[in-house]
């Protein structure tokens, strides 16, 4: 009985002292938090939340998600990329790892990158071509097991490629390296060839670093941080590159992300500066308030455009969608402005075109209606043809957002005339069901597009380009295969500079005037809160996040 | 005793099979494809038929079943995540302090609270401790813990500044990347999960204590007892709290076993890194290896903590120890 009591005791000890413990150290810490300085500086550990996520790998050539982009391009030393600046200066590629752009050979299918000498890796080895040799060999490499590289289609376009993945050779025919020279062969020409070795995919990776199926956790990087830690599901920490001498940002000493953190938690810690900023962003339904208290891009409260629009398909490979007609009296009775109030305060900018601000090519154009749903112009547009029209199968995903989207468009539609039969979709299943050339869909309202890499072929040819349609697992849902079109992109993705500029500004308008596949109805926007002490707030519209690097604190 | 521990033990194996078994055929039932998933957007066919392949996806489920099981008992090893190829094993070894930390810490503070409140509730029915105790427990057993989670920690971490808003610290210094470790800091960073996850518990065990405690109160023995003279602290002690207490030391046990298998509520909003969150996850991400893996340490738990109730009540109470 004695040592019941005597248990029970400590039991009750044990208690009362983590609580004195606790809030002793609460009061410690509140303190010191109080007596924080205002004002940029570097230095200091910038924290970062990560809400309901976490980097799928931090391993440059098997990293898919987007959010691992932004965190790896602080690590990444490509041979070209985008600069830590705002607006449009900061969508223009430029040579980071490169001394210039590469020179191409007159048959457009050779291409010689010279390596900047002088630029180390984090455990101050040398970068020389063969680091990028390597991450192209391990992008494609078959013991990755990785994904990132065959959704480019890598392996086609690069001589050897193929056969690389497939393990009949050992290295990829056409990469060779020599020295501070990366030579590159195509299987034929490709002017997005440039843009493509921009992604942190294609970064310095040591011509040691061993294939490895679960991906790295920690690694030598040439840009101005490296990973120094990394924990799966609790945190990763980044710190300053040591032997870094480029110009790119690298202010604070030590960015920490913190992944999984719950987002209105997350939105409570970023406000009491417990946390520095959510790289998700902040809760939709918080922004207004935010907003309110701290104004747009001043200080605290962040919104920018990104590289994303949200559309909805039309399954032009059967009826009632192979009717041209009818897909432009979709556009007009379709209520853009309701669509993106779903999204909440500052969620997006409406729009009915398929390129983003930003990217080569965009060039802002209006054809369908953007203030409301214009039913009369849909029946017009449509005619007869509506009445008669086959019985849409409208599949939508089965979340709360995506049915009250679905909700909204099906009204829409059925004010212009069509008849609509409601189809809710498991998201587990609904790739499978709109991604099969055969589906019997009609109409979805879930879909849309980030940029892969920011170029205007990564919108207009990859959703576009009716000759990729396959069995299963297609990413664009209308089954759209024009051969006057098909001709046009070819053409378009031939050009450069200027010319490919205009060209894709064109196709961009004309896909809406002549075809209409799809009803784009927002350029998603970003927003983002960041605690009192978070200054150089500079935002990328390809990654839809601000550069790390650049932030600073304290 | 020898024979009860064997046939318990033959028990236990049969559970695990069963629900290892029954979660492979839920997972088999939803028609998502988690090779599609890892193998990105825009695969094509042959790039998905790859992908799974390398994640052995392409077997029947029987075989897939079978080379689980042999992974486990040959290998010890209970295979790799679909989504960041970890080993599962790394993940619940991570994962269980922190979840055993939240459930172990939590019912040190729901019996502290429930056992005295339950006993003098008992002593006193309808007194004003009572009455107040008893709303007490209507607000615990309604409130969810995510609404309790999120008050606490908007009043004590947001407004008072008084404990952190959400996070997690290890308790043993020295893991790689930790940004803040030690007793003392776990200790703070657990305060409000530990309340949270306490209160529904405490809830339930303040009315357990409470009833059982008045029914042994009407036993014959505790009347024989007083009558035989005996002080009523000895009543209260020996007669009455000894065998109020065998139904909360069963209850305990099925309690502790089963919420070592994810306090997802609690784990969730405080960004506990543990095994409920863990489970939430990979639920959203179809990643088969992890939830299985979570299943089969939540089995294991409630069996040992089960098997260890069977034989501590045997100890405790000689009129049931097993022959």
């Amino acid at each position: 009985m004695r040592r019941k009591q005597l248990l029970s005791m400590f039991m009750l000890v044990l208690g009362v002292s983590l609580l004195v413990a606790a809030m002793t150290v609460g009061a410690a810490s509140s303190a010191t938090q109080k007596a924080g300085k205002t004002g940029a500086a570097k230095g200091g550990t910038l924290k970062l939340n990560e809400s309901s996520e976490d980097f799928d790998y931090v391993d440059p050539q098997i990293a898919y998600r987007t959010d691992d982009w932004s965190m790896l391009n602080v690590t990444a030393m490509p041979l070209v990329g985008f600069p830590e600046k705002s607006g449009v200066a900061g969508t223009q590629l430029y040579p980071i790892g490169a001394t210039s752009f590469p020179t191409v050979s007159k048959d457009g299918k050779t291409y010689t990158f010279k390596i900047r000498p002088g630029m180390k890796f984090s455990d101050g080895s040398p970068v020389t071509a063969a680091a990028y040799q390597r991450a192209i060999e391990r992008v494609l490499s078959p013991k990755m097991g990785s994904p990132v590289g065959v959704n480019i289609h890598l392996q086609d376009e690069i001589v050897g490629g193929a056969a690389f993945l497939s393990g009949k050779s050992a290295h990829i025919s056409g990469v060779s390296a020599k020295g501070q020279v990366l030579t590159v062969h195509l299987t034929s020409p490709n002017a997005t060839f440039v843009t493509q070795m921009g992604m942190q995919w294609f970064t310095a990776t040591k011509p040691n670093t061993p294939y490895s199926s679960q991906g790295l956790n920690t690694f030598p990087s040439a840009g101005p941080y490296y990973i120094s830690s990394r924990d799966p599901g609790r945190s990763t920490v980044l710190k300053r590159n040591p032997y870094y001498k480029g110009s790119r940002p690298a202010n604070p000493d030590e960015i920490v992300f913190t992944p999984n953190v719950d987002p209105d938690q997350s939105l409570l810690q970023v406000k009491a500066g417990q946390a520095d900023l959510d790289i998700v962003g902040n809760v939709p339904t918080s922004s207004a308030d935010l907003a309110k208290t701290y104004g747009v891009n001043k200080g605290r409260f962040w919104v920018g455009a990104s590289s994303c629009v949200e559309y909805m398909s039309m399954n032009t490979s059967r009826p009632p969608f192979n009717n041209l007609a009818l897909r432009k009296a979709a556009n007009w009775a379709i209520d853009r402005p309701a669509q993106v109030r779903l999204l909440g305060a500052f969620g997006g900018q409406r729009t009915d075109q398929l390129l983003v601000p930003g990217i080569p090519g965009y060039k802002p154009y209006n054809v369908y209606a953007l203030k409301g749903a214009d039913v009369a112009k849909a029946k017009q547009v449509g005619g007869s043809a509506i009445a008669s029209a086959a019985t849409i199968n409208f599949v939508h995903t089965t979340s709360a957002v995506s049915t009250n989207r679905a909700q909204i468009a099906e009204y829409n539609l059925k004010q212009a005339g069509f008849h609509v039969t409601d189809v809710p979709t498991p998201a587990t299943t609904f790739y499978q069901v709109v991604g099969a050339k055969d589906t019997t869909y009609n109409f979805t309202s879930n879909g849309g597009w980030c940029a892969d890499y920011f170029d205007p072929y990564d919108y207009l040819n990859v959703l576009f380009d009716g000759r990729t349609i396959q069995a299963n697992n297609n990413v664009f849902y209308t089954y759209f295969n024009n051969a006057t079109w098909n001709s046009q992109i070819d053409k378009a993705a031939l050009l450069s500079g200027a010319a490919r500029a205009s060209a894709y500004a064109k196709l961009d308008q004309e896909l809406m005037v002549k075809y209409a596949p799809v009803v784009p109805y927002v350029v998603v926007t970003e927003h983002f809160l960041t605690a009192a002490r978070v200054h150089n707030w500079i935002y990328s519209t390809y990654f839809g996040d601000p550069y790390y690097n650049a932030l600073t604190v304290g | 005793m020898t024979q009860f521990l064997i046939r318990r033990l033959f028990w236990a194996v049969f559970l695990f099979f069963v629900a290892t078994i029954i979660t492979y055929l839920i997972f088999w039932v939803i028609p998502a494809d988690p090779a599609a998933l890892a193998a990105g957007k825009a695969a094509s066919p042959a790039d998905i038929l790859r992908v799974r392949h390398f994640l052995h996806l392409d077997r029947p489920i029987w075989e897939q079943y079978y080379y689980f099981v042999q992974n486990l008992v040959v290998h010890r090893s209970l295979g790799m995540s679909f989504v960041n190829r970890e080993s599962v094993d790394s993940i619940i070894g991570k994962d269980a302090p922190v979840t055993a930390s939240l459930v172990f810490g939590g019912a040190v503070f729901w019996l502290s609270l429930s056992i005295p409140v339950g006993i003098l509730s008992a002593l006193r029915p309808r007194s004003i401790l009572d009455r107040i105790t008893m709303t007490f427990v209507l607000i615990g057993i309604s409130a969810h813990p995510v609404w309790i989670g999120l008050i606490l920690s908007f009043l004590f971490g947001y407004k008072l500044h008084l404990t952190p808003i959400a996070g997690y610290c290890n308790f043993i210094p020295g893991s790689p990347g930790a940004q803040c470790e030690g007793p003392v800091q776990w200790a703070y960073h657990m305060i409000l999960p530990w309340i949270t996850f306490m209160i529904l518990f405490a809830a339930l065990y303040v009315r357990l204590v409470r009833a059982n405690v008045m029914e042994t109160m009407s036993e014959d023995y505790v009347r024989t007892a007083r009558a035989k003279g005996a002080s009523e602290r000895r009543v209260m002690v020996h007669h009455v709290l000894r065998n109020s207490m065998l139904p909360v030391v069963t209850i305990l046990g099925m309690d502790l076993g089963l919420a070592l298998g994810g306090a997802i509520f609690t784990e969730t909003i405080f960004n506990l890194p543990g095994l409920g969150r863990e489970v939430i996850s990979a639920y959203n991400a179809d990643d088969l290896p992890v939830i299985t893996g979570v299943v089969v340490f939540s089995t294991i738990c409630v069996i040992i903590f089960n098997l260890i109730v069977d034989v501590t009540y045997g100890f405790l109470d000689p009129r049931i120890r097993p022959s």
